[in-house]
């Protein structure tokens, strides 16, 4: 059945760079509506073949971690596109192509290879949504960091740094109640798999921790508006234990023995 | 207003000085009891008196805003001049947590001393969370007084998290989690806590029949000097065997018959299913580079009977791994005191509630794996939940509403006293 996979892979990721091209290149209100009809395209292929390889597995298509790539990659590109509906931010839309292309691209090179076991635990209906989620949250704050770095280095007037500041708070807005529904998915979550919802694994506290960080931004920017300096390097603080948490955790000495450390 | 004319009105506002104090102050009231306190594990009254000092939290907090609503103290303590410190001066506690490997022994003396391997139950991390808890519920209020739909966001988020708060700390100690052995057709009432205290349940459960489905086991090759499996770039070659023919490390490896559940019979394997039969498999492997086939059977192994390797060549063998646990549950029947009567299955991640506890299947003798009559379970007892789980429906809808409005235009200051 993934001998079928390139085939579909292929045609999802051209529709998605010609739609990320047509975004990115153009602000004719035509383009754009065929940028979104390419976007839509894209899905509709990986839809298809995330149908056909249900019905012929005979369970749901959600245990090996190419499988899960590839729902990062619909859900990725899926919320893209609403976001675009909703708000017309056509770098949005863009970025989460440029991401679900990269795993379609990661797919692509490993066919086949993933461990097919899962270990009970994970075996949950709030596996996909919690991860998901997470990927996404963490994506849109990526983004806003990025966008800090920017306004922090390349200082721009204080005129100017309006709308770039702009863009900063929404991707936050929106990356803060992803991770915000990542971390409650997961209390529920561990309240079924474990008996309890928060026990203070280190991944979980690392998460928090970033968490915490982005709140820290929230609530300093609601009453200083005008401390854009101050802010952007809150933001790029923040960024910076997003790193921690999301890679560096496994090297903590205090992260050994977490659940969360699957691998091998 | 200029501190001239705050002078003359009586009305002190609060900077992040004053903030930054009472958190900094708190911190530090809070690591000198727990080291006066020699560094102990601390835990809060359990029920009625939780509920009761709750109950007079709640009252205080409204009573406060009853009587003196106007004070500069009351404001400031609703401002964000009090919430960033405070919200930072919780982070550098998580931070610690983040850091120092919990409910471990404590390795030396100050960490033993400000309890720093168990920060969740000293004194540092209670004042805070109380702290947090004044500093969200004065906001809630003052919020919610008067009413503006505009502000249901912001009441979902911080109302949500001071209910998780206020519910987490106070029920932490009516929580009751406990073990319960369970042997195949045997009958149970009795649980252990994490003290090793047995404890009697208001039922017993009767295990009727524990089972594992496992996955198809893995097979991979193996050094015959060391015994150890061969890594590649430091990973395991393994190959699970659920296909008729795959390509290990080079070796084509084609699957004449796989058994799911077999035992030895002479120099062969047939179906077997009773105590202690495997899975084993006929295999034919090729290796493309002396020419050589070579047929025979894997057997995987189990706690009582030996597994089988394929020798390849002088250097490697082909071996079978235990097969991993896809799912394992427990066939339960309850029989509470009050006369019910249940049937169940229970399995990880589907959990059953009864009399207000909830039983998990955690774990079963895995050296025995898919032959063991043992059942570990997990008791749960926690009156609290429904308003943690109230909390953080508050604190979804929050998220959802933060996603659907964004950030407010102005910095959002324009519908707030
Ligand atoms: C940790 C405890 C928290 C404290 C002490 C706190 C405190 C505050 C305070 C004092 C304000 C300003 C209110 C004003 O000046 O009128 C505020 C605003 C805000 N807070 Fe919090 N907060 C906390 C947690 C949270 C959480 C968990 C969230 C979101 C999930 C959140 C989201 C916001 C937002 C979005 C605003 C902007 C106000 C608005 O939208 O109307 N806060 N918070």
């Amino acid at each position: 059945m993934w001998l079928d996979f390139p085939i579909y892979a292929s045609a999802a990721f051209v529709c998605w760079l010609a739609a990320s091209g047509l975004f990115l290149s153009s602000g004719k209100k035509m383009l754009n509506q065929l940028a979104a009809g390419f976007s839509f395209a894209g899905i509709a292929f990986l839809l298809v073949f995330i149908t056909i390889l249900w019905t012929h597995i005979h369970r749901p298509p959600m245990r090996t971690l190419g499988e899960t790539r590839l729902w990062y990659a619909i859900f990725l590109s899926g919320i893209g596109l609403v976001s675009y509906l909703r708000w017309k931010y056509k770098w949005l839309v863009s970025y989460s192509l440029g991401l679900a292309m990269v795993f379609l691209i990661i797919n692509l090179q490993h066919p086949e290879t993933y461990d097919k076991t899962l270990m009970p635990a994970l075996q949950s209906p709030w596996f996909i949504p919690h991860v998901i989620v997470y990927i996404f949250a963490y994506a849109m704050l990526g983004a806003s960091s990025l966008v800090a770095l920017r306004n922090l280095f390349f200082a721009p007037t204080e005129k100017t740094i309006k709308g770039p500041i702009q863009m900063a708070d929404n991707l936050v807005y929106l990356g803060f109640s992803f991770l915000t529904l990542g971390l409650l998915f997961g209390a529920l979550w561990a309240k079924d798999a474990w008996g309890h919802y928060w026990t203070w694994d280190p991944k979980e506290t690392w998460a928090f921790i970033t968490w915490m960080f982005y709140l820290v931004y929230i609530h300093y920017r609601f009453r200083h508006a005008n401390e854009h300096k101050k802010a952007m390097a809150v933001l790029a603080v923040s960024f910076a234990v997003l790193l921690i948490c999301w890679f560096g955790v496994n090297y903590l000495p205090s992260a050994e023995n977490s659940v969360h450390v699957y691998s091998e | 207003m200029s501190n001239e004319e705050s002078r003359k009105t009586g009305v002190h506002r609060w900077s992040y000085r004053e903030g930054t104090m009472v958190t900094a102050a708190i911190l530090l009231l809070g690591f000198a009891l727990q080291a006066a306190s020699g560094g102990i594990v601390l835990r809060i009254a359990g029920f009625p008196w939780n509920m009761l000092a709750g109950l007079a939290f709640l009252g205080l907090l409204i009573l406060v805003f009853v009587i003196r609503p106007k004070h500069s103290i009351v404001k400031g303590l609703g401002s964000v001049k009090a919430a960033l410190p405070a919200i930072l001066g919780f982070t550098f506690l998580v931070l610690l947590m983040g850091f120092v490997k919990q409910d471990v022994e404590p390795k030396n003396t100050l960490v033993k001393l400000f309890g720093l391997t168990h920060l969740v139950k000293t004194w540092p991390f209670i004042l805070i969370n109380l702290y947090l808890m004044i500093l969200l519920g004065i906001i809630t209020i003052k919020r919610l007084t008067p009413f503006n739909f505009k502000n249901a966001g912001f009441f979902l988020n911080h109302f949500g998290l001071f209910l998780v708060l206020f519910s987490t700390t106070l029920g932490s100690s009516d929580m009751q989690r406990l073990t319960m052995n369970c042997y195949e057709n045997q009958t149970e009432s009795h649980a252990v806590d994490a003290s090793g205290k047995m404890i009697e349940m208001p039922f017993s459960i009767k295990l009727v029949n524990f089972s594992i489905d496992e996955f198809r086991p893995k097979v991979t090759i193996v050094d015959n000097k060391s015994g150890q499996i061969v890594l590649n770039k430091g990973k395991a070659q393994l190959e699970m065997m659920d296909r008729d023919s795959f390509t290990i490390a080079s070796y084509h490896i084609k699957v004449e018959q796989f058994l799911e559940s077999s035992g030895k019979s002479e120099d062969f394997y047939i179906k077997k299913n009773e105590s202690g039969s495997a899975p084993s498999a006929k295999v034919t492997v090729n290796n493309p580079t002396d020419k050589t086939e070579i047929s025979g059977w894997i057997f995987s192994g189990s706690y009582s009977k030996p597994p089988e390797m394929l020798q390849l060549n002088e250097s490697f063998s082909l071996a079978m791994l235990p097969p991993e646990p896809q799912k394992f549950s427990s066939e339960l029947n309850i029989q509470t005191k009050t006369g019910k009567n249940r049937s169940t299955v229970i399995e990880v991640n589907m959990p059953y509630s009864i009399e207000g506890w909830t039983i998990y299947q955690t774990n079963y003798n895995t050296e025995m794996g898919r032959w063991s009559n043992l059942s570990v379970l997990e008791l749960v007892r926690d009156p609290w939940l429904p308003l943690v789980y109230m909390g953080i429906f508050l604190m979804m809808a929050g998220a959802a509403f933060l996603f659907i409005t964004g950030k407010p235009k102005n910095g959002g200051i324009e519908h707030v006293a």
